[in-house]
């Protein structure tokens, strides 16, 4: 067993004898240092969805799912295709990808990992780490160059994220995926 | 309509969780006539809010409700057709069984903390799906629409206005207790956890032009105070310095605390409990929040702030925003109490607005009984 704060975006736990898909969960200090983790979840047997709460402590039982090593091939509107180093392709939905999709972008390199339920693919995950690259921001207010004050960013894809105020456009940005954080300024990723 | 409900408390520290559950259970009993069951495992904090109760609590029927300790090993009982949990306490194992094999599931209801943050309404009556196919949702007390609002007694705004337009009901109720202030005294009643700030804002209130009567309930305060004055209370349980007298009052039933809090021109309150009511007596307040770990009760506090100084001026909101800042500490509370002075007429004008305004909600008995009459209806 888990408990519910455990439990991550692309887990998958079995709730009164269903497999649910976990979306998007976010953990919330509720008062007196107790907490819940709000869910979004998704049957993979009917594909209905809904939203949940959950006591941050209450236990819940995962599925052990398989992993696949995957890359992103191309996307087509709202598929997003993956493929592994066969050369299986994976089609997915962006519906199927949310908690993802931020950091998805055409052209990406990074290897992934694909989620399996029952041998059908369900999600993918992303690195913990990813380099993408500002598209725009406005320029530094305040000459700041500690890296403690924030300023908004736009990548490649307009996902919008908060970088610190000396990064420009143009640069290339260490993300950490699990909370879309900025983590620092770095190279452009080698081929 | 089925009508039995249990409430679970489980009391972690001081009397706020009794405190939101016992008021619950009363109102919920008296004004809708249900059959109410509160289960506590601390009989010791029910039986200092209700001394008319008889340890151990083995089903007496107090004001309408039936009271039982919540033992380690939990008894065989019928389970009854909602089910609220306390502050994210976990039921007794054997009860959410009995629950699970019941024909008719019951409504479970895990009633939260109450919080100003936006996340609330996001989440407020979001279900959790349980074992054994148990309906069970998340409940959020709150202050804005889309929450599950506060505790109101029906009457008691009617009760808190008639007090207070009648000065002999005031007199009367303040000589009960032996408290005799002066024509041109501010009395402030003060409900709180240890507090590094309060020595600060006793410096600022001896020094005060206008005399100050600070009435303490007897609790975990007495011992700070006891420091500040440097010596025992005299055997009227007063201390005096300057122009500040305190004096130590008896703990208080939930009505008398409540008259205590409509006769003050200021009330100091703590954690949940006393922090509502305080809203409801419609004088401006000053809010001690219950710690959490990394600072977590400082977005709380905030949010808090930023939904009730928008009915402030600039100034008047600044004012109050350092005031609580200060007396949770953040800053220092002498200057703050004294910069605050100067908006204590706007801040009393937004007590009772703010209190109009909340007053415009349903309350949180009621906002529970349509989330059951409601449940019913989409479950036939």
């Amino acid at each position: 067993m888990k408990t519910a704060q455990e439990m991550k975006a692309n887990s998958v736990a079995l709730i009164d004898g269903h497999p649910w898909l976990v979306q998007k969960a976010e953990f919330t200090k509720s008062g007196r240092n107790s907490a819940i983790v709000k869910m979004k979840l998704k049957n993979l047997v009917n594909g209905s969805k809904t939203e949940t709460v959950y006591k941050a402590d209450d236990k819940m039982e995962p599925v052990i799912l398989d992993r696949k090593e995957v890359t992103l091939s191309y996307i087509n509107g709202e598929d997003y295709v993956f493929m592994d180093p066969e050369f299986n392709s994976y089609e997915l939905r962006a519906e199927d990808l949310e908690s993802v999709l931020p950091f998805i972008e055409e052209g990406m390199t990074d290897i992934c990992e694909a989620v399996f339920f029952d041998g059908k693919v369900i999600s993918v995950d992303l690195p913990t780490t990813i380099v993408r690259q500002i598209t725009y921001t406005e320029n530094s207010a305040r000459g700041d160059t500690s890296g403690k004050v924030m300023k908004p960013a736009k990548l490649r894809n307009g996902t919008e994220v908060k970088v610190a105020d000396f990064c420009e456009i143009d640069d290339w940005i260490e993300i950490d995926t699990r909370d879309g954080s900025y983590k620092n300024r770095t190279q452009a990723p080698t081929a | 309509m089925s009508n039995r409900w249990d409430i679970f408390c489980r009391v972690v520290d001081n009397y706020g969780d009794i405190g939101v559950t016992w008021r619950l259970a009363r109102q919920l009993a008296a004004e809708y006539g249900l059959v109410v069951r509160l289960w506590v495992d601390e009989p010791a904090a029910f039986l200092r809010l209700c001394p008319a109760a008889e340890a151990p609590l083995s089903g007496q029927c107090i004001e309408g409700v039936e009271v039982r300790h919540w033992p380690v090993v939990f008894p065989p009982v019928e389970v009854a057709d909602v089910v609220i949990e306390a502050f994210a306490c976990h039921l007794p194992m054997r009860y959410v069984e009995a629950m699970a094999a019941r024909q008719h599931k019951p409504l479970w209801l895990n009633l939260e903390y109450l919080s100003a943050e936006a996340w609330v309404t996001g989440c407020h009556g979001l279900p959790s799906p349980q074992a054994g196919g148990l309906p069970k949702f998340f409940f959020f007390p709150g202050f804005v629409d889309g929450t599950g609002g506060l505790l109101r007694e029906r009457n008691l705004l009617a009760q808190r206005r008639a007090f207070q337009t009648a000065p002999e009901a005031r007199g009367e109720f303040l000589a009960h207790l032996g408290v005799r202030p002066a024509g041109n005294t501010r009395l402030i009643s003060l409900f709180a956890y240890e507090n590094a700030s309060l020595a600060g804002w006793l410096t600022a209130l001896a020094a005060d032009r206008q005399p100050t009567l600070l009435l303490v309930p007897r609790g975990r305060i007495e011992g700070e105070l006891q420091r500040w004055f440097g010596a025992q209370p005299s055997p009227g349980h007063c201390w005096r310095r300057g122009n500040l007298q305190v004096q130590l009052l008896p703990f208080l039933r939930h009505q008398d605390y409540d008259r205590l809090l409509w006769s003050c021109d200021v009330n100091a309150v703590r954690g949940e409990d006393s922090f509502v009511r305080a809203q409801w007596a419609g004088r401006p307040l000053l809010w001690h929040i219950y710690p959490q770990e990394e600072g977590a009760h400082w977005t709380k506090l905030d949010a808090f702030l930023d939904l009730y100084c928008s009915g402030l001026s600039p100034q008047a909101g600044a004012a109050q925003k350092s005031l609580w800042h200060a007396w949770n500490g953040r800053g220092n509370m002498h200057a703050a109490w004294v910069a605050a002075q100067p908006q204590m007429a706007a801040l009393s004008s937004r007590a009772e607005g703010w209190c109009r305004e909340q007053a415009k909600r349903p309350d949180l008995a009621l906002a529970l009984v349509r989330f059951h009459r409601n449940w019913l209806l989409c479950a036939a």
